[in-house]
């Protein structure tokens, strides 16, 4: 969807979208000539929204909150990854790593 | 199913300020999208948002309490959370923030370039880098071509092959001789810039090389041969008879190899050149000389 459309569904001004992409709460997909958004960029601007409306943290608030947000899910993909390798593994390296972890 | 006081742990007749403050917390606590691995939270969630759908309009919260609308009074609408996104491909990567795990493992390490991530989860390989020098060369040398050395600054050499009637300014690529390639991917070139130097004698007209000669008065007025140099080496000119200064010879072939195989011209500018100091004799010709008294070039 354009931004149009992504603004008429978060019920929000265009002036709030851009003031998003500047802050790079939202990242449209694309280029500069045709900007995007997908079903991503609208569940992130919920959250946007519920934690401008209805959990009365701020701008800066904000900030920080989509930034840990970010982290986190981009640590837990990672964790995912290593999960996934662990069980490619042989047993016996399975078990000898849930001995080591076990052990710390 | 709990009334919605009771969801928001608040009294039945505690103030909107309260209720909403209450609200606040839980939000806070259960946001699907601040507890993204855990799937009782958009329960929690969706509960909580509508008990307080209910207690934050003083007109529901009255219909409530007079029995007029259950605690499911305010329908929640169906939606979806980041979360739900955040891991897939939905968002191409676009908020993918590996500042969380940066630092595990050094540089060095193994899984340190997993977890940096810059490059996304698969590891990349990319091309080495294009290393730049630069290499003198004489006029003829850019003329003839032919083999080079050229020592790098770090001390090494590379076998260069100059093309016959390179250019100033042109740069020969030598592939796969730059910068070691990264996780198995090919090595840059190295891009040598050929700078030509400045000629004594000749100048360089795109394939075509410039001279200047100079010529005695006898020579000029006469005629006669005359050696001249030439990229290949020394030629024998003849120079007719009755040449003026500026006079252009061209000597066909005799300049740089171009791009279609043959080759450019060399132009040979005449100047007569008097001897250095005054010859008395000469200026007694030049007075008794009937002809020269009457003939005034700069007339038509």
């Amino acid at each position: 969807m354009n931004d149009i459309e992504f603004c008429r569904v978060l019920e929000i001004e265009t002036a709030t979208l851009n003031l998003w992409v500047e802050e790079r709460w939202i990242i449209p997909g694309g280029d500069h000539g045709m900007l995007y958004y997908g079903d991503a960029d609208l569940a992130r601007g919920r959250l946007i929204l519920d934690l401008l409306k209805n959990m009365g943290v701020n701008d800066a608030g904000v900030d920080v909150v989509v930034d840990l947000v970010d982290q986190l899910h981009t640590l837990r993909e990672q964790m995912r990854s290593v999960m996934d390798a662990i069980r490619q593994q042989d047993v016996t390296v399975q078990r000898s790593l849930r001995r080591a972890l076990d052990a710390m | 199913m709990a009334s919605p006081y009771e969801t928001l742990g608040v009294k039945q007749d505690a103030s909107q300020k309260e209720i909403q403050s209450a609200y606040r917390k839980l939000a806070k606590k259960y946001h699907p999208d601040l507890n993204p691995g855990d799937s009782a939270a958009e329960q929690k969630f969706k509960s909580v948002s509508a008990a307080y759908a209910i207690l934050e309009d003083e007109d529901k919260r009255a219909k409530f309490d007079r029995g007029e609308i259950d605690e499911n009074g305010v329908e929640q609408a169906q939606r979806s959370y980041y979360r739900d996104y955040a891991q897939g491909g939905d968002a191409g990567g676009r908020y993918r923030n590996a500042g969380g795990s940066a630092d595990f493992g050094d540089a060095d390490d193994l899984f340190s370039s997993f977890f940096s991530g810059t490059r996304g989860r698969r590891q990349q390989t990319a091309r080495g880098d294009d290393l730049q020098f630069k290499l003198e060369i004489s006029l003829s040398d850019a003329a003839r071509g032919g083999p080079k050395t050229v020592t790098l600054p770090g001390g090494s050499t590379l076998e260069l092959r100059i093309p016959p009637g390179v250019r100033d300014g042109q740069v020969l690529r030598l592939r796969g001789r730059g910068g070691p390639g990264f996780n198995g991917g090919p090595d840059g070139d190295a891009l040598i810039e050929i700078q030509v130097l400045p000629d004594k004698l000749f100048v360089r007209d795109g394939d075509n090389v410039r001279i200047e000669i100079p010529i005695s008065v006898r020579e000029a007025v006469l005629g006669g041969k005359i050696e001249v140099p030439t990229l290949s080496g020394a030629v024998s000119v003849t120079v007719p008879a009755n040449t003026s200064s500026g006079r252009i010879l061209r000597l066909s072939g005799k300049g740089f190899p171009n791009r279609h195989g043959g080759h450019g011209d060399q132009f040979v500018t005449l100047k007569i050149v008097l001897p250095n100091t005054p010859d008395p004799q000469l200026e007694e010709f030049m007075r008794g000389w009937e002809g020269g008294g009457n003939f005034n070039p700069r007339r038509a």
